[in-house]
């Protein structure tokens, strides 16, 4: 690992992120599942925290009985049984900070109360951020996705900001 | 500060939870009428050293409901299980 | 000079700069700033708490009772640093403390010659009975006497920072037993994470001769711990905390051999390190002896002088006095000796073991047993002690006196849990309880003091804490790694086999026990005081004197002495006044118990605690997509709770009151915009949606037609109102449910509960979609029509868009909807935009109703506004008031079933004097009414509570008067009756008439049609 280096050593990108959730019935679960899951490209997640990647789509599992599909675009048109669950957009309300660099897990351990070691690409933790509820979603050995509330987001980037420059200075 | 276990998210620190208080009185169905249920529902509380049964909501998580059962004493906690399909 | 050309663990070749009360000196790369003011001769550091009298040097580590300094200058000036934990750095400066005008002569001294008067209960006995009053007269004086060193004025300029750490286990202290443990830890294929206070790892090795066995072993377990990625060994680091969870609370000092930190360095980093398991291999402290004059520079722990000498080749003194109770001192002064210095051995036992004796002879050192030490002579430093043994009183000049009562293994950090240690009789020492799952002990806190035993304990607990975090694997066969020998012989000198402690008689007035006043003062070997707490300025008198008056519990002890209140917690302390408090009381000492160890170990600076949450960051701002807008438009932003609002905009007026009442003005005769995006909303989705807002709502909504809006109020189970706020429906199965933005998060919350706890047999989803709006509300007689000239494509006719109705589109391919619905009483209409294109729907509403008088207007406007209308807010729902206070109660439906209801009609609800919801508006020109201010009946006495008070006001531009909403008993408010409110903060008291709470337009005609 890098360290020392008087360069900035994260990149920040802060991008719009379609969310879409579906809710599923508690006396419903396995046949909302068996319903939704080959419409989501196959398998669905099975833990909260878990995600799936098939067919361009991305689906996390982010409660006993919510998933949500992650898309870049728009979402597509899904229906659900009402007798099974619900769905809900959610494409408006929060911003998907991509955090890449070589002091990543520094930063982070500054942000939030996370095992980056323990966390393995492709799956997502819950977490409080200053006390904030985010998203964060390991995408790679130094990257990682924060969907964080967009009324919280720039505060959040502050933060981050902060912290990054005090790592430039800590050793791994 | 405590480490509660969610079942679905695993050990975290406590002030990533609200705490909602006493989960071993019920509450009476909506529809009763009955001034004394509701009022020892809602005023009337033990206050046991020992094990105690409290709802904790991983709101920072999954935001689910859970019953936590620890020790007043010592801290210690015994199990966490959710809400949801938990006999009171 | 007592610096040797020999010896240590530090680089003569990097000199370094340093300063001490303004005297330059120089010590060398790998020094502690005690270690190089003793290699510079400074032997007084400071002058005590209490009594002034000059101090000096007393440990090596961070149980140092009297070495406190201020280390740096301006805002970095951080006082009451023990010097002996301090790394000596270039261009550090260091002032002594308790001092004025110098160290060598301070007035204050003087307070030794009237110590009679300040011995324990001291200030209780003077101040706390007739002479009370006298306290405020002479507290300024005796605050400044007595005390510590002085904080920093300026603001601190570093940064400090909290991070979070995980391990599968920890191990506390890296000396043998801790990189035992961590070895076999990591070895087995734990992640470890070693934590050690000091600069250098190794503990009790450091002070081993470094070319010794010792440093040979220490260099290749180093080695080998370096090379395992899955370790990671924090030096500079002190675990302070041991927490529920098995966390530690760590502070690492910044890792920079400068003495300031780079840029953008943190100072300290406050670490929380949650682990699986635990190993503390804390160590031990030695104690001291309790003898007259016993606080005097030159006189250490035996230890420490052998710290000094092997770690830092520093050779504290020439003529040197080793006064033990047991033979861990003899390795001291055999190293002492060998170093060329003259070396006396006072041993108190009569028979010291008799090859104890032999090495001792073999050094040159003369041993006298059944000696011990009477008094210290000597004022800036000791010059000679007196020692009394059976034959009679010898003196014997000495410039250095090391002392050995024993160790006390550091229990601390395993006692954080409210875990009592207990009391082992064999080593006359306080040792680890039960601990708790996952927590595993190993070395000299367990009372087993040789380092062949802490380097086999350590491997065993190492394997164990693996075993307990990893039990799956633990099945597999235990890694046995190849562990480096260590000679038993190292550091055990002795015929017990044991470096410290061995048995000692009960403490009791006899010979056989080092206080010279004799326990309950009885016996006066010698004058002088013999202090117990070196830092707190306690004596051995001072605990037969609380003994006497009845403080005899040791709670009670601490806290009437101030035993163990210092900085270092009386480390070197609270066991002599255990043991000396159980003598006096005839007790064992396990039942005289010990104080309560808390958490920090050693002081944490409040920067540290804080981290980067101060200032800008003390909390996260909430911003809502408008924010930009605001800001560039000169808004004054207010913060409300975490959100930033429009205060009210400067272009209204600079002044917040001529500001409110033109934007009110203008929602009035035209049109006025609104930021309300911090309202909560919340999706409740579902089959069985309708029934659950039936039962979360006072007021049914199961038949509100698709399309239609309707206000709510929600009570708590107790009967009380707990938030208001209107609910769509949009869907068959969908609702759009909105809330106050102060309790948006408790009634999320709310409601999962009720879903999740009471009723899982619901079929409903709710989320929280209060940043999924741009909400903006326009109000004003011209709202209509600058809808339809922002929205051209919409009908937003009344027969499209009545009150209460909601209209659904797109803006720039986002969501939109417009449900209109008027807080301000004016026709109006809230219009919902997907938040990433907020801020453009505000804007285009900005452009297209300027022309129509259009204005933005802030939150003083808005509550200003609605108390007009006489709709109730927060100040009204404030947690204690009812439906029938609020005037509220028609709202409730007939059908039963909703959430307070049954409680709701408690009959304490119905009673007369309980205050209800008027108007009240001022009757006299010119003044005003306040918010909080206290109703009276006039010619009545204003005392007590009044018959209720005022929630809310606000000029009313349309009435020209100063209206307000209240909450007065109900058998008081009768409209027209006359009322004084009184508001005791400015002394005013003002006439006010009880009117209707709806101060205009009744009918409600501004906002229908």
């Amino acid at each position: 690992m890098a360290n020392g280096s008087e360069q900035a050593n994260l990149g920040i990108a802060s991008q719009d992120c379609g969310i879409v959730q579906f809710d599923g019935w508690d006396d419903a679960m396995a046949r909302f599942e068996a319903d939704l899951a080959p419409r989501l490209g196959g398998q669905l997640p099975t833990k909260v925290g878990d995600t799936t990647y098939q067919d361009g789509k991305l689906v996390i599992r982010i409660a006993p009985r919510r998933l949500w599909l992650l898309c870049d675009g728009p979402p597509p048109a899904i229906d659900i049984d009402p007798e099974l669950g619900c769905m809900l957009a959610l494409g408006e309300g929060r911003v998907r900070l991509r955090l890449s660099g070589q002091n990543i897990k520094h930063v982070l351990e500054r942000c939030v109360v996370v095992d980056w070691d323990s966390l393995q690409e492709g799956e997502g933790v819950q977490v409080g951020f200053h006390r904030v509820p985010v998203l964060l979603l390991r995408t790679g050995p130094f990257e990682c996705d924060l969907f964080a509330p967009r009324s919280f987001a720039r505060s959040l980037v502050e933060w981050i900001s902060e912290v990054e420059i005090g790592c430039r200075h800590t050793g791994p | 500060m405590l480490q509660i276990k969610c079942p679905c998210c695993g050990p975290r620190d406590h002030d990533e939870f609200r705490y909602a208080g006493d989960a071993s009185v019920g509450r009476p169905a909506h529809t009763d009428a009955d001034f004394e249920r509701w009022y020892r529902y809602v005023f009337v509380r033990e206050n046991p050293a020992g094990a105690h049964r409290e709802y904790w909501q991983h709101v920072m998580g999954c935001r689910q409901w859970l019953i936590v059962e620890r020790n007043t004493v010592n801290h210690t906690i015994l199990s966490v299980n959710f809400s949801r399909g938990t006999p009171a | 000079m007592r610096r040797l050309n020999k010896l240590g663990r530090i680089d003569r070749s990097q000199p370094i700069a340093f300063t001490f009360d303004g005297k330059t000196m120089t010590g060398f790369r790998g020094d502690s700033l005690a270690s190089a003011m003793l290699a510079n001769d400074v032997t007084i550091v400071g002058r005590s708490f209490k009594y002034h009298r000059p101090r000096g040097i007393y440990s090596a580590g961070p149980e140092e009772p009297n070495a406190l300094v201020t280390i740096g200058t301006g805002g970095r000036r951080e006082p009451n640093l023990p010097a002996t934990t301090v790394e000596l750095a270039d261009g550090l400066v260091a002032e002594s403390q308790n001092r004025w005008p110098s160290l060598k002569f301070d007035v204050q001294s003087i307070n030794s010659w009237f110590s009679p008067f300040l011995a324990a209960g001291f200030y209780y006995k003077t101040f706390m009975g007739p002479t009370r009053r006298s306290w405020m007269f002479y507290e300024h004086f005796i605050r400044k006497a007595a005390g510590l060193g002085r904080a920093g004025q300026e603001p601190d300029p570093d940064r400090y920072e909290v991070r979070h750490l995980f391990a599968d286990v920890a191990v506390v202290g890296a000396g043998p037993a801790g990189l035992a443990a961590a070895l076999a830890a990591a070895e087995a294929g734990a992640k470890v994470v070693l934590v050690e206070q000091d600069f250098l790892a190794g503990g009790y090795l450091l002070s081993e001769p470094s070319a010794g066995q010792a440093g040979a072993w220490l260099a290749g377990m180093l080695a080998r711990l370096a090379d395992m990625p899955n370790v990671s060994l924090m030096t500079r680091t002190i675990a302070f905390g041991a927490y529920d969870g098995n966390v530690l609370g760590l502070l690492e000092r910044h890792n920079s051999s400068s003495v300031d930190p780079r840029q953008g360095e943190a100072r300290q980093t406050l670490g929380l390190l949650r682990a699986k398991s635990i190993v503390y291999c804390t160590g031990s402290i030695e104690r001291p002896l309790t003898f007259a004059n016993n606080d005097r520079p030159g006189i250490m722990l035996a230890s420490a002088a052998r710290t000094y000498l092997n770690r830092y080749g520093v050779l504290a003194g020439k003529r040197v006095l080793v006064a033990a109770d047991n033979d861990s001192a003899y390795s001291a002064a055999i190293d002492l000796a060998a170093a060329g210095a003259q070396v006396t051995i006072a041993d108190s036992r009569a028979q010291p073991g008799p090859q104890l004796l032999e090495q001792a002879r073999r050094g040159g050192i003369a041993v006298r047993a059944t000696s011990m030490i009477a008094k210290a002579i000597g004022g800036h430093n000791v010059r000679a002690v007196v020692l009394i043994e059976p034959r009679g009183k010898t003196t014997l000049e000495c410039d250095l006196i090391g002392v050995s009562g024993g160790w006390s293994p550091t229990v601390h950090l395993t006692s954080h849990l409210g875990i009592k240690p207990v009391y082992r009789e064999d080593i006359r020492a306080f040792v680890p309880g039960k601990l708790g799952a996952g927590q595993f002990v190993a070395g000299a806190v367990t009372g087993s003091f040789t380092t062949e035993a802490a380097v086999d304990d350590g491997h065993r607990a190492g394997n164990e804490a693996f075993a307990f975090c990893d039990a799956a694997r633990s099945s597999q066969a235990q890694v046995k790694f190849d562990l480096p020998k260590i000679n038993a012989k190292l550091g055990v000198i002795g015929d017990d086999g044991n470096s410290g402690l061995r048995p000692k008689p009960p403490l009791s007035p006899a010979f056989s026990t080092q206080t010279n006043e004799g326990v309950g003062g009885k016996m006066n070997l010698a004058k002088g005081k013999a202090f117990v707490d070196l830092q707190m300025d306690v004596t051995v008198s001072d605990i037969a004197l609380a003994h006497q008056e009845g403080y005899q519990s040791v709670e009670h002890l601490k806290r009437y002495t101030t035993l163990g209140m210092g900085t270092d917690q009386g480390k070197t302390s609270n066991f002599y006044a255990l043991s000396a408090m159980a003598g006096l009381r005839g007790m064992a000492i396990p039942d005289v118990g010990t104080t309560t160890f808390r958490p920090p170990f050693t002081p944490v600076a409040v920067g540290a605690l804080a981290g980067l949450s101060h200032g800008h960051h003390y909390k996260p701002f909430r911003r809502t997509p408008m924010h930009d807008w605001h800001v560039s438009n000169d808004a004054e932003m207010l913060e409300t709770g975490l959100w930033m609002r429009p205060w009210f905009y400067h272009a209204s007026s600079r002044d917040v009151n001529e500001a409110y009442v033109a934007e009110m003005r203008n929602v009035r005769e035209a049109a006025g915009l609104m930021d309300i995006s911090t309202l909560g909303k919340i999706a409740v989705q579902g089959p069985d949606a309708a029934e659950f807002l039936d039962r979360v709502y006072v007021n049914g909504f199961a038949k509100l037609p698709v399309g239609r809006a309707r206000y709510g109020v929600m009570l708590r189970d107790d009967g009380i109102v707990f938030d208001d706020g209107t609910t769509t429906r949009v869907g068959d199965q969908h609702f759009f449910m909105t809330t106050s933005t102060a309790r948006a998060a408790d009634v999320m919350s709310r409601l999962e509960f009720l879903l999740d706890t009471a009723w899982p047999d619901l079929r409903v989803s709710v989320s929280s979609v209060s940043d999924e709006w741009a909400a903006m509300s326009v109000a004003g007689p011209k709202s209509r029509d600058i809808l339809a000239a922002a929205f051209p494509d919409l009908d937003v006719s009344n027969d499209a868009l009545p009150h209460m109705g909601l209209l659904e589109g797109r803006y720039r391919d986002r969501p939109l909807r417009i449900i209109r619905l008027s807080f301000s009483g004016e026709r109006a209409y809230e219009i919902y935009a997907g938040a990433s294109v907020g801020k453009e729907a505000w804007c285009r509403l900005i452009d297209a109703g300027t022309p129509f008088g259009l204005k933005p207007y802030g939150i003083e406007a808005l509550g200003a506004l609605r108390v007009e209308k006489g709709h109730v807010a927060g100040p009204e729902i404030d947690g204690r008031t009812t439906l029938d206070d609020l005037g509220l109660r028609r709202m409730a439906g007939k059908s039963s079933g909703f959430v307070g209801e049954v409680l709701g009609r408690r009959q304490a609800f119905s009673d007369p004097e309980r205050p209800r919801l008027v108007g009240l508006r001022c009757v006299e020109d010119g003044r005003r009414l306040r918010g909080g201010a206290i109703l009276f009946r006039p010619n009545e006495p204003v005392q007590g509570h009044g018959l209720g008070r005022i929630t809310s006001t606000t000029y009313s531009p349309t009435l020209d008067a100063w209206v307000g909403l209240g909450l007065l008993a109900t058998s008081a408010a009768q409209e027209g009756a006359e009322f004084i409110a009184h508001y005791p903060l400015k002394g005013e008291a003002v006439r006010a008439r009880v009117v209707s709470p709806t101060f205009l337009d009744p009918k409600g005609d501004w906002f229908h049609g």
